[in-house]
Order: C-alpha cells, then sequence, then structure tokens
C-alpha cells in the first residue's frame, strides 16, 4: 500500500513537472480541445494551411492522398484545388523553396510542420497563431507574444483585419486541429480499434478471473 | 520406472526416448512445484516473459521497414507511422512495451529485495537477474537513439560522452564507441546492430539460464521459507502446488489485468504524458541545436540525478567522472546484495525494524531521485538529490551491519494456511 502511494505522489508530481515548462512563452496557453472527428473543421483547417501556410511549411512526412482520404474529400476535387505544384496525389507533401533562399527572405529556414502538433502542445499553436501584435523594431513589422522576435510574418494579417474576432478564433481552430490531425492521422482509428480491444480484454480478464478463483478453491 | 515404460509408446515415446521433452516440460512447466503461499508481487516474471515475446515480434517488424541511416531514420519512422499497415501500431507497442518491460523489471526486482529472495542459494539467479537488467538498460538505450529524434541524438551525445570522463582511457574508449568524433551515422548503425542483434540474444540467453537455474533450486516465497524442507513419499513439497493449472491459471488472470493497462496506453494514450515517447523526439536530430533540458527516459532518471547530484571534483578526478561512477554504482550494487545481507532470515516480514525501515527509505529514495532526475536541476533539487543519492546507497552498504545487529522474528516451518 504503501508503495502504491508513492506510486502516485512520483506519477502526480512527474506530470507537474512535465506541464510547468511548457507555457505560452510570455503567457498562458488558452484552452485548447482538438476533435479529430469533425471532418468539416479538418477540412476547413486543410484549406487555410494550403492557402496560407504550405507556401513555406512542408508537410513531408504525409502524403496528399492520405489526406484526401482520411478527410472524405474526393481525389479528384483535391487534385484540382488542394494541389498546386502538379504533384501526383500518392507523393509526399514537399515545398519547392529552398532553405538558402528562405534564410535569405525570411532569416530563418520554416519549419516542416508535420509533426508540429506533437511537438508543441496544441494550445500552444493556437495561441501563437492569435498572438502576433505590431512591432516597428521587427523587419515584417510585428511580433508575438507566444514566440518573442519570431521570424514568421504575420501571414494571417489580413484575415484577422476583415473577420470578426469568432470568425477568426474558430478559422484558427480548425487550422490547429487539422495539424493535430496530420501530425498522428491514425489517431482515429487507434481509438476505433481500442475500445474494441479493451471490450475483448474485459471479457477474457473476466473470464480468467474466474477460472483462477475456481482452481483456488482446489488450495483450501 | 514403470511411469516410463508407459511414456515409451506412441511419438512422444519415441521422441522422449532419445531426449526427454514431457520430463523437461513437466519439470519446468506443467509440474514445477511453485510455493502455495506466492502473492501478487510473484507474477511480474510472467508478465515479463510475455513483454520479451512481444518486444522481439513486434521488432521484428519495425525492422523490415526502418532505414538505420541519419539520413533515412527519421522519416522511415514516420513511414512506419503513416504508410505501413498497421506501423502505428507497432511502433507504439514497441515503445510502450520498453516502459512496460522497465516498470515489470523495477517491480520484480522489488519484490526479491523484499522477500530476500536473492539470498543463499540463489545468488546465481540473483546475479543473472541483475545482468537481465544491466543488458535491458544498454537495449532501452540503443533503441531510444534509433529514431533519430532530437532527444535520441542529444541522449546518445550525453550518455556516451560520459565515457570520455574516465581518466586516461576516456576520450579514446567514447571515440571507439562512436566510432566518429561526434555522434553520426555511423554511431547510429552501430547501436542498431547491438540492438537488434548483440543485445536481443545476450538477453534471451540470460534470461534462459535465469529461469532454468530458478527451476532446479525452486522458488522462494513471501515468507522465506526453505518448502523443501517437508516433502511428500514422492518428494513433492507439501506447500507446493503444479504450475498447471494453479499458477498457470493466476498468472493469465494476471496477464488480463496488465493487458487492459498497457493496452489503454497502447491506444489512447501512446505518448503516455511525454514518458513513453518524449515530446521533444518528435523534432529530427540537429546537431547544432542543444534540447533546453535534456532528459533520460523514465525508467533511467533516478541514475541521472545521481549523475547530476555529484558537482565537485575529488582526489584529482572531475566531477563528471565521479558522476559517472556514482550513476555505474547505483546500477551495479544491486549485484552486491545476496553478500551484503547477513540477515538469518530472507523475507522482510520476519526482519527487523532496521531493515524495515532501510527498505522504505531504499523505496522513496528511489522515486524520489526519479522525480529529480526528470526536472531542470535547481540549487534546492540539487541538494535534495545529494541526501537520496546518500539514503540510496546506504540501504546497500549499511545493510551487512543493520542485517546483523537487528532481532528478527522466528520464520515459521510451514508455509501459513490463508
Amino acid at each position: 500500500m504503501k508503495f502504491i502511494l508513492f506510486l502516485i505522489f512520483f506519477i502526480s508530481s512527474s506530470i507537474q513537472a512535465a506541464s510547468g515548462e511548457l507555457s505560452c512563452g510570455s503567457i498562458e496557453c488558452d484552452e485548447f480541445s482538438a476533435d479529430t472527428t469533425n471532418l468539416s473543421s479538418l477540412q476547413d483547417g486543410l484549406t487555410t494551411y494550403m492557402n496560407y501556410c504550405y507556401g513555406c511549411h512542408s508537410l513531408k512526412y504525409s502524403r496528399y492522398n492520405r489526406i484526401s482520404k482520411d478527410l472524405n474529400i474526393p481525389i479528384d476535387m483535391y487534385q484540382e484545388n488542394l494541389i498546386f505544384d502538379g504533384s501526383k496525389p500518392g507523393q509526399l507533401m514537399n515545398i519547392s523553396m529552398n532553405s538558402k533562399d528562405a534564410v535569405e527572405w525570411i532569416g530563418a529556414k520554416p519549419p516542416d510542420l508535420t509533426l508540429e502538433a506533437r511537438i508543441r502542445k496544441p494550445n500552444w499553436i493556437y495561441t501563437y497563431l492569435r498572438k502576433f501584435y505590431p512591432d516597428d523594431s521587427r523587419p515584417y513589422g510585428v511580433n508575438n507574444e507566444v514566440y518573442y522576435n519570431v521570424s514568421m510574418p504575420h501571414v494571417l494579417e489580413d484575415l484577422q483585419a476583415n473577420l470578426s474576432e469568432t470568425q477568426f478564433n474558430e478559422m484558427i481552430y480548425n487550422l490547429t486541429n487539422f495539424m493535430v490531425y496530420v501530425s498522428d492521422p491514425s489517431a482515429n482509428e487507434r481509438k476505433r480499434i481500442g475500445v474494441y480491444v479493451l471490450l475483448f480484454l474485459l471479457l477474457f480478464t473476466s473470464f480468467a478471473y474466474l477460472t483462477y478463483r475456481e482452481f483456488k478453491k482446489d488450495l483450501k | 520406472m514403470a511411469a516410463n515404460e508407459k511414456k515409451s509408446i506412441g511419438i512422444m515415446g519415441w521422441v522422449d526416448s532419445r531426449f526427454p521433452v514431457t520430463d523437461l516440460l513437466e519439470r519446468h512447466l506443467s509440474k514445477y512445484p511453485a510455493p502455495t503461499n506466492l502473492n501478487f508481487w510473484y507474477l511480474f516474471g510472467f508478465l515479463m516473459i510475455i513483454v520479451l515475446a512481444m518486444q522481439i515480434l513486434t521488432g521484428l517488424w519495425l525492422m523490415m521497414n526502418y532505414t538505420n541511416t541519419a539520413e533515412e531514420a527519421f522519416s522511415s519512422v514516420e513511414y512506419i507511422m503513416r504508410d505501413v499497415e498497421y506501423g502505428w501500431l507497432l511502433r507504439y507497442l514497441h515503445a510502450a512495451g520498453a516502459s512496460a518491460f522497465f516498470a515489470l523489471i523495477y517491480l520484480h526486482m522489488f519484490r526479491g529485495m523484499m522477500y530476500g529472495s536473492y539470498q543463499k542459494p540463489r545468488e546465481l539467479i540473483w546475479v543473472a537477474g541483475w545482468f537481465t537488467y544491466v543488458l535491458l538498460c544498454a537495449e532501452g538505450f540503443t533503441g531510444y537513439v534509433l529514431p533519430w529524434g532530437q532527444m535520441s541524438f542529444w541522449a546518445a551525445q550525453v550518455i556516451i560522452s560520459l565515457l570520455g570522463s574516465i581518466p586516461m582511457v576516456g576520450e579514446d574508449l567514447a571515440t571507439w564507441i562512436r566510432g566518429d568524433y561526434l555522434i553520426s551515422g555511423i554511431t547510429l548503425s552501430r547501436l542498431f546492430a547491438f540492438h537488434v542483434v548483440l543485445l536481443p540474444i545476450m538477453i534471451i540467453a540470460v534470461v534462459f539460464f535465469h529461469i532454468l537455474a530458478l527451476h532446479e533450486i525452486g522458488s522462494n516465497n513471501p515468507d522465506g521459507i526453505d518448502i523443501k524442507k517437508h516433502v511428500d513419499k514422492d518428494g513433492v513439497p507439501l506447500d507446493s502446488k503444479p504450475f498447471y493449472p494453479y499458477d498457470i491459471t493466476h498468472d493469465i488472470y494476471a496477464l488480463g489485468v496488465f493487458l487492459l493497462i498497457f493496452c489503454t496506453v497502447v491506444f489512447f494514450f501512446p505518448e503516455g504524458g511525454g514518458y513513453v515517447l518524449e515530446y521533444v523526439n518528435f523534432e529530427p536530430a540537429n546537431p547544432l541545436s542543444t534540447p533546453s533540458h535534456i532528459v533520460p527516459s523514465w525508467y533511467f532518471t533516478p541514475f541521472y540525478a545521481m549523475l547530476r547530484a555529484v558537482d565537485f571534483a575529488l582526489f584529482g578526478f572531475t566531477a563528471k567522472f565521479l558522476g559517472f561512477v556514482c550513476m555505474a554504482g547505483g546500477i551495479a550494487i544491486f549485484a552486491a546484495l545476496p553478500w551484503l545481507d547477513r540477515s538469518p532470515v530472507k523475507s522482510i516480514r520476519y526482519k527487523g525494524v532496521l531493515s524495515k525501515g532501510f527498505l522504505a527509505a531504499f523505496v522513496i529514495s528511489f522515486f524520489v531521485l526519479g522525480y529529480l532526475g526528470a526536472v531542470p536541476p535547481s540549487d534546492v533539487k540539487n541538494l535534495l538529490a545529494k541526501v537520496f543519492t546518500v539514503i540510496y546507497f546506504s540501504y546497500f552498504l549499511l545493510m551487512p551491519i543493520y542485517t546483523r545487529i537487528e532481532t528478527c522474528k522466528p520464520v515459521p516451518e510451514r508455509a501459513p494456511q490463508h
């Protein structure tokens, strides 16, 4: 019993320690709860990503046709509207910008974002994308509360100016949701199978317990 | 003799008269006499065999799609996660399996310490088990490097550079192990070879010896009594039950409970809160950018805390070298337990209050060090790490004294009936 108490103490203190280091720069992260079963949200996020982010940020571990399949977008429609460089649907989502040019133009190579939602927490991304502010001392005239002196320009500036706050937040929610999906595309299938696995194991364990109990009677 | 003649009929009879398979299986499995008073703590050995088998199978399939070069390793893991059918399942099972293996082996070792299973005549069983643990540490470390993420690279950098702190030969030794002046693709491919060939073969061999030796000597039990002192007319201990069906049904029930917990992690929390798969390791290895906070896997954090606790040079040795010695000592000292324990009794149930206190202090220090090794250091935490490192070692080093001077309770002749 003592041992189990230590275990609880250990785990709870470790979780506290782990969460302490992932705050949002100068501020606390806003709440974000991903829902990768919401396909219309993911489709909207994908559209935003392809139009505003994909010019600089590749998704090089993912393939076009995997996203089209998972997000239930017919491949013809996908190819017509969301593949801009004539890539084949089965190809990995690389971008044409090379890192030398990127360093010259922006000052740093924009990272690949396939796994970004697993490296940083989704609420970090959600907060970061909404916390740009004007700062004349920076090359693009903007700075960020979450990532101080970030090299990235405020790509969504026009949208933020033209959309209401609710609309803008929703758009960023969908974009972040899409990034959560693309960082671990098997998550929905995994959870679906997981339910059956656990149900089977419950049944298995119940019968295993009954067998154990039956044989234990012999020993008395 | 009559029994043997009966067996010599049929196919099994033909086999048995050339190689006594039936006898072997009966002695090691079906009729193996297990003490009647075994409890919860005696389930982990069986569970580890299952996990070992799972690691070998998932590892085999992972290896079919993994590429062991610095350029391709990271993307081949994502290829497994995305393009290989159920590749995500193979990888999550293998990653969570590593954590499960360590959780189980720590519980298994604690059982041995609690009930004095390392004492005479089981010293070799204990030492073989300890050696399995050391091999498992190497297996865990080499496997951790293979995805070639940021933490893979920098953890390898830290661990291998520790060898460089050894006086005189250190730097040459580290270079020899790395195969390069820095961690590189050469290091990756040799660690891969160790991980998939050398270490698994050694682990299987030592585990085989561990189980064989156990079955020759017989299991200890929570009361630490010698069940072989009272046997029936066939030489079977009175306080024993055959493994089949009494133990196997208990083990299978335990397997169900274990798999419920394990599969909950695999299917619903595959990152295990950053302890099974670390968040930083989803970033490809970058030799030019050091992560702000380098931590080993959770199962090494107690020893990592010991390494960091030694921050002073002494007798002309560097702090780094002394920390390395302290860390290695923390792992090595388990092997000496059978010779440190001078108690006339085996089980903690009949040992005196000193043994109980020191064992409790050891468990606390293990958890506190585990916590301290996982968080960024500070002055207070460093002081705590020093204190608990001393407590950790005092359990072992003072054992010859406190086990001799304390008063023990008398051990019953027969296993208590539940």
